[in-house]
């Protein structure tokens, strides 16, 4: 007892004692350490490095940093760049994803239908596996793995040589505008890819304030998932809207359009962020420009595809195939011969309208949380569903998609969409919740419940209001 | 210990550069482990491919800074004897209150790994020296891995590793993990430092102004009677002098008299 | 067909459900108006009025004890804005609870009303500090955001706050922050006045009030650490030269400032870093004291420490950031940044 008494007294004269010495050594102790620190590196390595033969002539890194960071040639570069890898992603893409299609939605899942029925599997359950389950994942996959195998490895080659810090010390003075740091526009441009994978690559910035600004905004870059809708609705309806001879360069403005408009909203909600909600979080600024190094083509192909393709497609997949089990129970489940996706949709649908869209939408937005790629899939399910029209799709549950653009178009003009609809589900798509992958990997970056909910109700609440706005003019027009 | 090194060179004469006969990764099987090896390093610096040429895993690399956050952990066996190795956050000091240093720091203090690996950029080694020499201060037990030593040769820059290795008390390998090279050296020096065939004397600090190192030498007198196991106690002390929380709680619960290094005397 | 079934549907559901739908709208916004509202009303119930006047009042005298001047009834109603009657009721009420003796018309703190008041500044000194470091909240909100916390903030919290803080003793004024015992340790420094002309000095503490003269220091970049340097005393007038400026101060402004004489910093000929052209070369003197927490600890940790030789590489497309190269290393660093980091040009 009374050793562990005179122990106590040893300890507390020791942490004394420390007090003691801070008071004289003052407030910055920890500058005098590093500099002593550095000056004893500074020591070491002038004894052992030694520069070999003359000064290089010609220093590379110089001269590639003079032209990507050069006042004339700085941007363009970026641009080409830039454009280089979203052109090859898009029209790369097609092909595989088209295939993807014909072998997983147009055979194997008949194939899987008829081996069930050889199997004699009850109506219900062959729906909710194969119908539901199955094909909301292969929907997932067909469309969501090739445009990302193709540019994770773009954007993962330009990474590995030491570009993109380039790009945000290029780009950084508009983001210190908005209170956000230069190295946003990464992520921003990894969110075009995908924004699981953007929130997930905030990682780089390392100052708490500037990164949760960077998680927030990054559902504002048009991702993967959303561009074929962004297509698709653009060549319907704003194509349909001018003569002919424009309606190409129309629906492509469109599209452009929109996604500038989310590069717009993410600086506005960074700026708006940082007036407000982020206003007291701590805030530093450092960039690095790490020097150039060649990059390894093939070994980053393989790990970008194995880290960041594969992990994000798998936590698609995840949350895809329940998805799936729910659209098609949605569909099926009748109660007085109404489907429960009939009820909800009646229900919810004066709501729709008044923000422009109809309740197919939101009912589709809702059930497709886990990926905009079955967005309109499920929509023209739901379509076909509440109207009874016959001859399109093969039944209640089973997601579609119709050959042709002419198909489609007749069969959305024939339920009551209008050039409004078109705008604002376009609008809506841009500006809705993340994916529940996204709001997964948000939760597992920030571990806050709290940011994780803002995250995911601004942009919706957002996108609400911008369609009610657009309606409302639309509608005094 | 010379005998074996002629038989892993026999064997490499037939094998691929790194695939080393003796090397048997484990990527994440890290059951029965006879030793923990800890990686520290700057960000930026090729730690996670040294991580992946040890483990066999593939985390993901790239030329960012500050690429790995968190913990990651994999295993490898190396002369019949199986190593446990963490992975820490990518950090350019461990005195700050960021969490990542918080993490790199307690796991090298309280962790006790019987070797830690700290990976410099060879190209900017002054830069880099910060963080080793901060680490010295805390273990005597380290491999200082020379990496992208390849990078520094396209700068014309030659390093004098052995003098480097007496500088600083400890075995300095050159590798280049991107292409492989250097990573049986590497292996060899952990193995030889685990079991303790290689004895450190690791650099400590010299130059800090008077005041502080009195400061210093009398709080480590004080921890010196109170724990007299403690090898570290210069850094305890400095710490202190630092206000760190962890520290002061682990000298008032006793815990800190746990950490019973095995001090070399020198 | 289809079309006239559909819209007939759309338009009777219009008819039935659109004002009501409008109406959960509506709820909706109010709801949640009514939640931020009622949130920030219960934040400001929550601090009991009671509460925050005794601690102030504790505050003051203590104040008054430690400058030697004696406490009044007069100057506690002055310092709380508080009527003569209302400052009567809280005396008695700092009596009742033993927290101070009347002597006279003098008040005196007992060692409970003591460890009280230390309590309370600790805890604004440490509210202080956390927000000057750990947060981007501007210098002249510190206090006042200190002064509504001090009343908050539990023991536990302010001792979580000491540890995440690496236990601090002093706050960015430069007043010392009392420990968890409540002991307190002051620094002998000197005033601005009693500087002689030539000596060069850092600053030790700023007064914060009165508020113009503290915001006049701190736009001139006048922080607790800055080094600065007494050039002349003229007509009641001391001109100082501080970060590469000249500067005047009246004899009231610099009797705020309080400072140590120091000799090893060598201050002559310093421009800030942000001057250097692009391939220009310069040896870091010192970072100024606008730059800490996270930032100053940044910037040490890659290798921005005095006596290093940094060169200017490249500029940005709009000028700002610029790019450093350090000990072998590209660094950006955005303009305001470098206007703090001082540096000396070579001769050669």
């Amino acid at each position: 007892m009374l050793k562990t008494k005179i122990d106590m007294d040893k300890k507390e004269e020791i942490l004394k004692l420390a007090n003691k010495y801070r008071w004289e050594l003052g407030e910055n102790l920890h500058d005098s350490i590093l500099e002593s620190i550095y000056s004893d590196a500074s020591n070491i390595t002038n004894k052992v490095v030694s520069k070999i033969g003359e000064k290089p002539k010609f220093d590379w890194d110089r001269l590639i940093d003079k032209l990507v960071t050069g006042k004339l040639t700085g941007f363009p570069i970026m641009f080409l760049l830039l454009a280089l890898v979203f052109w090859l992603t898009i029209s790369g893409a097609n092909y595989p994803s088209q295939f993807l299609s014909w072998i997983l939605i147009d055979n194997v899942h008949h194939y899987l239908k008829m081996f069930s029925q050889f199997l004699s599997f009850p109506n219900w359950l062959s729906g909710l596996l194969i119908d539901g389950a199955y094909l909301a994942t292969a929907w997932v996959v067909s469309v969501m793995l090739p445009p990302m195998a193709i540019f994770f490895p773009l954007f993962t080659l330009l990474e590995d040589f030491g570009y993109l810090p380039r790009v945000a010390f290029n780009l950084d003075f508009l983001y210190k505008k908005v209170g956000a740091h230069g190295k946003q526009a990464l992520t921003m441009s990894m969110g075009f890819g995908c924004n699981a994978a953007g929130v997930v690559a905030t990682r780089i910035i390392d100052s708490p304030r500037e990164r949760l600004i960077a998680i927030i905004t990054n559902n504002f870059s048009l991702c993967n998932g959303r561009w074929p809708t962004q297509i698709l609705i653009a060549t319907i309806f704003i194509g349909g809207a001018v003569p002919n001879y424009l309606a190409g360069i129309a629906s492509s403005a469109a599209v452009v359009f929109i996604a500038l408009l989310g590069v717009s909203f993410s600086f506005i909600v960074s700026l708006f962020l940082s007036k407000t909600l982020l206003k007291g979080e701590v805030s530093s600024f450092s960039l690095e420009l790490p020097p150039y190094r060649p990059p390894r083509i093939l070994q980053t192909i393989y790990t970008s595809l194995i880290d960041r393709t594969l992990i994000v497609l798998w936590r698609a997949v995840v949350f895809a195939a329940p998805a799936g089990i729910i659209i098609w129970l949605v569909a099926n489940i009748s109660i007085n011969n109404i489907s429960l996706a009939e009820y909800f949709i009646n229900w919810v649908n004066p709501f729709g309208l008044l923000i422009g869209l109809n309740g197919v939408i939101i009912l589709a937005y809702v059930i497709a949380i886990p990926a905009n790629e079955i967005v309109i899939p499920t929509i023209l399910m739901l379509t076909v569903l509440t109207n009874n029209i016959t001859g399109f799709g093969s039944g209640a549950g089973v997601m579609f998609e119709l050959d042709s653009v002419q198909q489609t178009e007749y069969l959305l003009r024939n339920s009551g969409w209008s050039l409004l609809t078109g705008i604002n589900l376009m609008l809506f798509s841009l500006l809705h919740n993340p994916c529940s992958t996204t709001i997964f990997s948000i939760y597992k970056e920030t571990k806050s419940v709290k940011w994780t909910l803002i995250s995911t109700f601004l942009p919706i609440v957002l996108g609400i209001l911008i369609c009610f706005l657009v309606a409302s003019v639309w509608n005094m027009i | 210990m010379k005998a074996n090194m002629k038989d892993i060179n026999k064997n490499c004469e037939t094998c691929p550069a790194h695939n080393l006969s003796n090397l048997v990764k484990l990527g994440v099987d890290m059951t029965h482990f006879d030793f923990v090896v800890a990686l520290a390093g700057n960000p930026n610096v090729g730690k996670s491919t040294v991580f992946n040429s040890l483990t066999g895993l593939k985390q993901h690399t790239g030329n960012w800074p500050g690429k790995t956050v968190g913990r990651a952990e994999g295993a490898f066996q190396y002369n019949n004897k199986r190593y446990k190795i963490v992975d820490l956050p990518g950090t350019y000091s461990l005195l700050s209150t960021s969490v990542d240093e918080e993490i790199a720091r307690d796991f090298i203090l309280f962790g006790q790994p019987d070797v830690t690996v700290i990976v410099v950029d060879a190209s900017r080694l002054e830069r880099n020296l910060n963080l080793t020499l901060q680490v010295l201060e805390i273990t005597d037990r380290v491999v200082l891995c020379l990496n992208l030593i390849d990078e520094a040769e396209r700068h014309n820059l030659k390093i004098d590793d052995r003098l480097l290795s007496k500088e600083l008390g400890i075995p300095v390998v050159k590798c280049s993990a991107r292409q492989g090279l250097g990573i049986p050296d590497l292996l060899s020096s952990i193995h030889k430092v685990a079991t303790k065939e290689f004895i450190c004397k690791p650099y400590r600090m010299t130059n800090t102004s008077k005041k502080i190192s009195n400061a210093i030498d009398d709080i480590n007198k004080k921890l010196k009677e109170q724990f007299p196991n403690l090898a570290n106690t210069r850094w305890i002390a400095l710490r202190l002098l630092e206000g760190d929380q962890n520290i002061i709680d682990a000298i008032k619960s006793g815990e800190i008299g746990k950490l019973s290094f095995v001090e070399n005397e020198n | 067909m289809y079309k006239l079934k559909l819209s007939i549907r759309f338009i009777s559901a219009i008819e039935k459900k659109y004002k009501s739908m409008i109406y959960l709208l509506i709820t909706i916004i109010v709801l949640l108006i009514g939640i931020i509202i009622y949130s920030e009303f219960t934040k400001k119930q929550k601090i009991n009025n009671q509460k925050i006047l005794i601690e102030d009042s504790l505050k003051h005298i203590y104040d008054c004890e430690h400058r030697n001047t004696d406490c009044t009834n007069f100057s506690l109603s002055g310092s709380l804005s508080l009527s003569k009657e209302k400052t009567s009721k809280i005396i008695d009420l700092l009596i009742e609870k033993k927290l101070i003796n009347v002597i006279g018309n003098k008040f005196r703190l007992t060692s409970e009303g003591k460890n009280y008041a230390l309590q309370v500044i600790r805890i604004h000194r440490l509210w202080e500090k956390y927000l000057a470091e750990k947060t981007s909240v501007g210098e002249n909100e510190w206090h006042t955001i200190a002064e509504i916390e001090e009343h908050n903030t539990s023991i536990e919290k302010a001792n979580k706050l000491a540890a995440q803080l690496g236990n601090p003793f002093l706050d960015p004024h430069g007043d010392p922050i009392p420990n968890e015992n409540g002991e307190i340790i002051y620094n002998e420094t000197l005033t601005l006045n009693q500087v002689k002309i030539n000596s060069i000095v850092k600053v030790e503490h700023i007064e914060d009030e009165p508020k113009e003269t503290y915001k006049k220091l701190f736009n001139n970049g006048i922080y607790i650490g800055t080094i600065l340097k007494v050039k002349n005393v003229l007509n009641e007038k001391i001109i100082i030269e501080v970060n590469g400026k000249e500067l005047s101060l009246s004899i009231s402004e610099a009797d705020n400032i309080n400072v140590s004489i120091v000799s090893e910093v060598n201050y002559e000929n310093v421009i800030p870093l942000s001057s250097l052209k692009i391939d220009e070369s310069a040896v870091i003197s010192f970072l100024s004291n606008g730059i800490r927490g996270q930032q100053r600890r940044r910037l040490l940790d890659l290798g921005i420490v005095p006596n290093t030789i940094i060169t200017a590489r490249m500029k940005s497309l709009n000028d700002d950031p610029t790019a450093y190269e350090v000990r072998g290393t590209l660094i950006a660093l955005r303009k305001n940044q470098s206007d703090l980091i001082f540096v000396k040009k070579n001769e050669s």
